[in-house]
């Protein structure tokens, strides 16, 4: 090529170019999810949901009855918390270290959408989840496994041969049940609602701390839109007791907070609750608009910022 | 894709709109949700402001945040720590956190009510020396298993244990047949309920003075369903409701039971129906001289015929 | 006429100051108007806060202007696919540091829309091009200043681009490197790649560039052909060799018969920068 027949090059991307491409979103959620498994808080979660599962057996050992049912409750609870701390913690640092390391002006400065940027990151994240689930739900099962081989031996030294049988029985189908497994997956649909939410809020904030300061917040607070629902829906006379300004913070609270209440299902599902699959497919459509809405909110906030 | 707008707050502004379009239409999705899992008897738990106040800052927070369940089983393990320490008051109080985390966990409820209403009353009949004070405060203890029985059925309505365990509560502390009979009859009629809890409803009806009529009718229902029903206590209670209500001698059960042995095929458990039915207060010729008879023919030694006291060898006029 | 690689016209930019005390705008680029054809090397430069990385940021559609548009061949900067056609080198670049130069060049092509054997050459060919095969399997946290540059460039230039944009390309590196990167850049313009540079280094420019818009408090303050603007018009530097002191007499004073004057006589001396690279170059 020579200085004298200047524009040449240009031959590679014929093609016309797409709205939307799963290469390039692909090409970011798998660099995400790289990214997020090297990093050490990754495994310190982890570890620490080990070693939660491990005071679990501890808490059963000198819990005085119904130990298998004391496992479960302590390790689904770890669960819930260490999914929904990993998904906020790890979504928080997203976008702030790319603009810090001027990463995202090389990744914007090519042909990406800044939806589909967004969208593989949350794809990222979700992967890293949906791992950090299968890890301790396969730590999980072993653990209940063994203490429910105990509970049986326990049954079998101190029942009649006939009851034995029949408690054994109960207590194997009543262990490892669709609705557990269901309700792990409720878990995992809860930390992917946090992670968008946390996405969303760190399009809008300035820095790391902010971002996962809020979202946290509003994670606690959406476990009280229960109560903040009733106090709007309550009838004149009731509403009238609450102060003004407790009323006006409640509205705030139902509109703009997620009720988290809807996914807290795993605390029941121990207890020995089924839950019917119409149930689940209600609370998945309500946490797939949840991550919906929080996509498109964030890529608003994000698709106007100046970086 | 094109950005029309320049400036970021339009960005923002649009975001925020969107929020509360997305809060507004939740709304009532979330209300339907909540209502379809109550109607199943998910989520029984709400946080309330009380709970807050007894789980301490932190528990309520912790079990806001998905550990309710632990929470609650940490709970538990105090509340049997207070038991050792014999602080009824404080396991009273933990009780009531347990419970209100985890109202659908049966075992809390039962476990709770036993404490208060045995172990605790029995510790006041050992520590309280003024009668009066002692029974009133037993009288307490009582109400208190009672509170936590009723409080549990509200939240677990299909759950036969806990009616077996007020049935109970009110045979053996309030002596109260008509409701131990009442809530029996309720175990009954619930999935997985034991056989004995229908029998124990027919039963202890027939103490209750004044519902002779109804509890012979359900006694008379038990031993018509067939031979396995046929228990002493069955005999026991149809016979005296028999002597109450003055029931023709023509339609007294010893009859049956005497027909039943005269039937070929089962001497042994005819023998056993009739050494029952006397133990239990029958002294007809009629069932007197076939037990006898099964007893020749199974050749029974005499040391194990059945012995009758000198005065009772003839039946009652 | 060709289509410009790059048109800005009446570019405006103001942001809001952050500070809650001193409300207000500040104007980072006043209706700046500026056309770069396409072939030529096109210096940006101005000292620092004159609105030189806005203006290159709203070029590439990183910021959104207030008034105005730009353009890369024709294509407005707020469409995604103008993207394509340009290749952008940020300042003091990092990339995702548990990559490897092949990874990260594999990274960028993807993003491109580029996969498969196409991308796996074009990643060889870059690397050789900028000199990494070496290190191509190393982690880009391990690099250098130099190679965090060249990784750099080779990413911009992934997907072919017709236009090239680079904030400050030198900075941070050594003479060497620098050089090297000087190089590289020729080399684009001969293969007719359009290149638009931000940089104080003015020498380099100097050494590089065709033509230079000089931007001070967001506008632009001369535009025009490197050699046009530099060249003083009435006076004429002679350099001789071997020149006796007679010699330099006489021509001085035939220069001042002629009706000239002659305003200085010294001795040249070397570029520092130049002997800097001769005295570290013969340690090696």
């Amino acid at each position: 090529m020579s200085a004298d027949n200047p524009i040449t090059v240009a031959t590679v991307h014929a093609s016309a170019h797409k709205l939307f491409s799963v290469r390039r979103t692909w090409a970011i959620a798998s660099n995400t999810f790289r990214d997020l498994v090297r990093q050490k808080v990754f495994y310190f979660m982890l570890v620490f949901a080990l070693i939660l599962i491990g005071t679990s057996v501890a808490m059963a050992s000198i819990s005085f009855q119904g130990q298998l049912q004391t496992v479960m409750d302590v390790c689904l609870g770890a669960m819930s918390v260490f999914t929904m701390l990993l998904a906020v913690l790890s979504t928080a640092m997203l976008l702030p270290k790319d603009m810090e390391d001027r990463t995202l002006y090389t990744i914007l400065a090519k042909p990406v959408a800044r939806f589909e940027y967004l969208a593989g990151k949350l794809i990222g994240v979700t992967m890293i989840l949906l791992i950090a689930t299968l890890l301790m739900t396969a730590a999980f099962c072993v653990v209940l496994y063994y203490w429910q081989g105990r509970e049986i031996e326990n049954i079998r030294l101190n029942d009649p041969v006939e009851r034995a049988t029949a408690a054994i029985a109960q207590l194997k189908a009543g262990t490892f049940t669709p609705t557990l497994f269901g309700g792990i997956g409720i878990i995992l649909l809860r930390s992917i609602v946090c992670a968008t939410l946390t996405l969303m809020l760190s399009c809008f904030a300035t820095s790391w701390l902010f971002t996962v300061i809020v979202a946290l917040m509003m994670i606690l607070a959406g476990h009280l839109v229960p109560i903040a629902r009733t106090v709007w829906q309550g009838p004149l006379g009731s509403a009238m007791d609450v102060p003004f300004h407790i009323a006006i913070l409640m509205r705030l609270i139902t509109v703009f907070v997620p009720d988290m209440q809807i996914f807290i299902v795993v605390d029941d599902i121990a207890v020995g609750v089924s839950v019917s699959g119409e149930v689940f497919l209600r609370i998945a459509g309500m946490g797939a608009g949840y991550v919906a809405v929080y996509l498109l909110v964030g890529y608003l906030f994000f698709a106007w910022k100046e970086l | 894709m094109r950005l029309a707008l320049e400036s970021s707050a339009k960005g923002r502004i649009l975001g925020i709109l969107v929020l509360l379009a997305w809060g507004i239409a939740k709304f009532p999705l979330e209300a339907r949700l909540e209502k379809r899992m109550e109607d199943t008897r998910l989520g029984g738990y709400r946080p309330t402001a009380s709970l807050r106040q007894q789980a301490g800052q932190a528990g309520f927070i912790a079990a806001l945040g998905g550990l309710r369940a632990a929470v609650a089983d940490m709970l538990w393990i105090r509340a049997h720590m207070a038991w050792q320490d014999v602080q009824y008051g404080r396991m009273k109080l933990l009780f009531d956190t347990c419970t209100a985390m985890q109202p659908r966990r049966v075992s809390f409820w039962d476990i709770a009510a036993w404490h208060m209403a045995w172990n605790g009353s029995v510790h006041i009949e050992n520590a309280e020396h003024d009668p009066i004070v002692r029974r009133a405060k037993m009288r307490e203890f009582y109400r208190l298993g009672e509170d936590f029985l009723l409080r549990g059925i509200e939240s677990n309505p299909e759950s036969w244990e806990l009616y077996d365990r007020l049935g109970m509560l009110y045979r053996d502390k309030f002596k109260d047949m008509a409701k131990a009979s009442a809530a029996y009859e309720e175990a009954s009629r619930r999935p997985g309920h034991l056989e004995y809890t229908r029998r124990f409803a027919a039963y202890y009806l027939a103490e209750v003075p004044g519902r002779e009529q109804e509890a012979y009718a359900r006694l008379l229902a038990l031993f018509h369903e067939g031979e396995h029903e046929w228990l002493p206590t069955l005999f026991r209670q149809i016979q005296k409701m028999e002597e109450r209500l003055g029931i023709p001698d023509a339609q007294r059960i010893y009859h049956e039971v005497v027909k039943f042995a005269g039937t070929p095929g089962h001497a042994e458990s005819a023998y056993a129906a009739l050494r029952d039915l006397i133990k239990t207060g029958a002294r007809q010729p009629a069932v007197i001289e076939m037990a006898r008879a099964l007893e020749q023919k199974m050749d029974m030694p005499a040391e194990r015929q059945i012995k009758l006291p000198p005065h009772d060898q003839r039946p009652p006029e | 006429m060709n289509t410009p690689a790059i048109a800005i016209e009446s570019l405006t930019k103001e942001f809001t100051n952050p500070s809650v005390f001193r409300r207000g705008k500040i104007t980072a680029v006043k209706n700046l108007t500026l056309s770069v054809e396409a072939g030529q090397v096109y210096g940006l430069l101005g000292p620092n806060g004159s609105g030189k990385s806005t203006t290159m940021k709203i070029v590439l559609g990183l910021v959104t202007p207030t008034a105005g548009r730009t353009s890369i061949f024709g294509r407005d900067s707020r469409d995604v696919e103008s993207r394509e056609a340009v290749g952008f080198l940020p300042e003091n670049p990092y990339f995702y540091k548990f990559l490897t130069g092949a990874e990260t060049l594999d990274f960028y092509g993807k993003l491109c829309g580029l996969g498969g054997k196409v991308l796996r050459d074009r990643s060889r060919e870059l690397l050789a091009l900028v000199g990494l095969e070496d290190a191509a399997n190393r982690r880009v946290g391990g690099y250098s200043k130099g190679m965090l540059q060249r990784i750099g460039l080779a990413q911009a230039l992934v997907q072919e681009p017709r236009l090239l944009v680079l904030d400050e390309p030198t900075a941070g590196v050594d003479p060497a490197g620098s050089l090297e990167i000087r190089d590289l850049i020729l080399r684009m313009k001969q293969r007719g790649i359009t290149v638009m540079l931000c940089s104080h280094l003015l020498s380099q420019v100097q050494e590089i560039c065709d033509r230079i818009g000089i931007m001070n408090h967001g506008e632009l303050v001369r535009e025009g052909a490197l050699d046009d603007l530099i060249s003083i018009e009435n006076q004429t530097e002679l350099t001789l060799e071997n020149a006796s002191p007679a010699l330099l007499a006489e021509l001085r004073e035939r220069a001042e018969a002629g009706g000239a004057r002659v305003l200085a006589a010294h001795k040249p001396q070397q570029n520092l920068e130049r002997y800097f690279l001769e005295v570290t170059r013969e340690k090696k």
